[in-house]
């Protein structure tokens, strides 16, 4: 699968401050990429950079194997800032139409109205946008970013100050975006919990460096806590558990009514100790393998990242 | 410059339908009527019956010179000293001007396409502002007791077209200013240029009686459109998407020479760079470095915490 973006040890000084130093990553297309930092890591430095709105100090930066300097490659980009930058004094069909024909779309108004249907704003289309609730705009300005119908979508943050309800909204439509209309998104974003729930991939910078970055699945299994959850029909007994519980290389944690926490020992196997219980006289409900949130992993990526 | 039309047609569109250029229309609708009624009491009572034409015809063609030179000057430097740099600002600190640069269309674009669209509403106000007054002129006052139509061609020149090219390279150097810096520089910039103009011009109407109406006059209106249209070219070469969004920001700039230029070499300045980034004000305040700020491009701009 060819890359949607690629940044080759991209850095950016501004003043005496490096902004980034040397970030690399690569977003494949269809991807839906979750950039994840604290405030003032460096997310929005990067998003300026690939839309062609601050040049890198050094490194190299793509766009669908376009350089970022382009014009060609801001023509496959559809994107959403941290401000909306609509205009508050013309309607959601002015607001799109312009940015139509910036991008030169054959046949504007049936677009229009086909992405201001796909966002749900078809009835409020010749509403102006200054009479719109937050979530409104962040959708419009969604609906702007696919004006041109681009392969590439750049959001920073798009439901940051939106009520979740809104949140809710937003994270559909961008999943509408990836799905229905099989675009690439790359989505800077605070919200831990909607990048969980709609990112395949993700890349975490801090102080300007990238200090994560992959399948979000494989990254929550190697940072888990290897936490797991043995359920029973019945109570566990008090000579069983003691017995259990000498079992040091077990790991046993902690009993609960009708449940065990072992936290896995290096070389210890999840069927070994499910066999063990079962020639115990145990009969096991279930069997559960705890993995770490991406807010477990965001947490425990900044500790690490804490200067001494 | 592809897509300029575009930021134009939308611009003016936003700029015609608002609040603020409601109030200006007021305004100049109010000098309008009060310059046509004034004028024509005075020609009233200046043109006395049997006047020859010959005796009449140099006082007429200079008073029809001011008129025909002031109208469009003051309804220009009305509209730009309350509105010309506000519509960059607005979009500055909301965020349109990020997302605009974000798109295909270059930065030069944007400027030329926010420059005409500022300029053609008030230079439309200006032209019908001066046509109604003229016409007001010759047809109640002149025309009757002279039977001539008093407008000669270059007073027509400079009113309807060169007066207009000095007024948008100088809407075209604050728009500049305002998108590379701030908005209120460029608007001072505007309006300090603008009081100059006018000082310039009210200096030749009194002085030089029969200039107005001359061709020389003409020439020196477009010398100074010239002027400012230069100054105003060069340094666009400084304009970038980098720059405005960085002063959009409001961060501090400094400037930089990154290579050495004809006033770099005019002003003995180094071919090195002069690298503010480290203990920029103490830089800002060499001597060369001010210089530096208004006359070296390329420059670069940075932000300095």
């Amino acid at each position: 699968m060819s890359e949607a973006i690629r940044l080759e040890g991209v850095s950016k000084q501004l003043g005496g401050r490096k902004v980034l130093k040397g970030v690399s990553f690569a977003v494949k297309q269809g991807d839906i990429f979750g950039y994840l930092g604290p405030n003032g890591a460096g997310k929005t430095t990067t998003i300026r950079i690939l839309l062609g709105l601050l040049k890198p100090t050094s490194g190299k930066a793509t766009i669908l194997g376009e350089d970022v300097s382009k014009d060609e490659a801001r023509r496959k980009v559809g994107f959403v800032l941290e401000s909306d930058g609509l205009y508050d004094n013309k309607t959601a069909e002015e607001n799109l139409g312009y940015y139509a024909r910036i991008y030169g779309v054959t046949e504007p108004a049936g677009r229009i109205d086909r992405i201001l249907d796909l966002v749900g704003l078809e009835d409020r289309a010749k509403d102006k946008i200054g009479t719109y609730s937050k979530g409104m705009r962040q959708r419009l300005a969604l609906a702007r970013a696919m004006v041109h119908d681009p392969e590439l979508l750049i959001l920073d943050d798009p439901s940051a100050g939106v009520d979740p309800s809104g949140q809710i909204e937003v994270r559909q439509v961008i999943l509408n975006m990836a799905h229905k209309e099989e675009k690439t998104i790359f989505l800077s974003s605070h919200n831990l919990d909607e990048v969980q729930r709609i990112c395949n991939r993700i890349a975490l910078i801090d102080r300007g460096e990238i200090k994560l970055y992959g399948e979000l699945e494989q990254l929550r299994r190697e940072r888990s806590i290897n936490e797991v959850e043995i359920e029973t029909t019945e109570a566990i007994a008090e000579p069983l558990f003691t017995e259990l519980k000498s079992l040091s290389h077990l790991g046993l944690r902690e009993r609960k009514d009708k449940s065990l926490t072992f936290v896995l020992q290096e070389g210890t196997r999840v069927p070994d100790i499910v066999s063990l219980l079962v020639r115990r006289g145990v009969e096991i409900e279930g069997v559960s393998r705890k993995e770490a949130s991406l807010e477990e992993v965001y947490a425990a990526m900044l500790k690490e990242a804490e200067p001494l | 410059m592809k897509g300029m039309p575009i930021v134009l047609q939308s611009d003016v569109g936003d700029i015609v339908r608002s609040k603020g250029f409601l109030i200006i229309v007021i305004i100049i609708g109010v000098l309008i009527i009060g310059a046509a009624v004034g004028i024509t009491i005075a020609l009233n009572r200046w043109l006395a019956p049997g006047l020859a034409w010959e005796d009449a015809k140099p006082m007429l063609e200079l008073f029809m010179g001011l008129t025909a030179n002031y109208m469009p000057l003051i309804v220009l430097f009305t509209y730009m000293a309350t509105w010309a740099t506000d519509p960059i600002a607005k979009e500055k600190a909301k965020g349109p001007i990020e997302s605009l640069l974000a798109t295909p269309l270059t930065a030069k674009a944007v400027w030329i396409g926010k420059s005409l669209a500022i300029f053609l509403p008030a230079y439309i106000m200006g032209l019908i502002a001066t046509v109604i007054v003229v016409l007001v002129m010759n047809f109640a006052s002149i025309l009757p007791a002279t039977g001539h139509f008093v407008f000669p061609l270059p007073e027509a020149l400079t009113s309807f077209l060169l007066l207009p090219v000095l007024m948008f390279a100088l809407i075209s150097l604050g728009v500049l200013f305002s998108l590379i810096t701030n908005p209120v520089i460029g608007q001072t910039i505007v309006i300090f240029i603008g009081v100059i103009l006018l000082q310039v011009i009210g200096q030749f109407g009194g002085r030089i009686t029969w200039l107005l109406a001359s061709w020389d006059y003409a020439l020196y209106i477009l010398a100074g459109a010239a002027l400012l249209g230069i100054i105003a070219f060069y340094l666009s070469r400084s304009l970038s998407k980098e720059r405005i969004i960085l002063s959009s920001l409001g961060w501090w700039v400094s400037l930089r020479c990154t290579h050495p230029t004809i006033f770099g070499s005019a002003l003995d300045i180094p071919a090195t760079t002069y690298d503010c980034s480290k203990n920029c004000r103490s830089k800002w305040n060499y001597r060369r470095n001010i210089h530096l700020s208004i006359l070296v491009p390329p420059i670069h701009s940075e932000r300095i915490r």
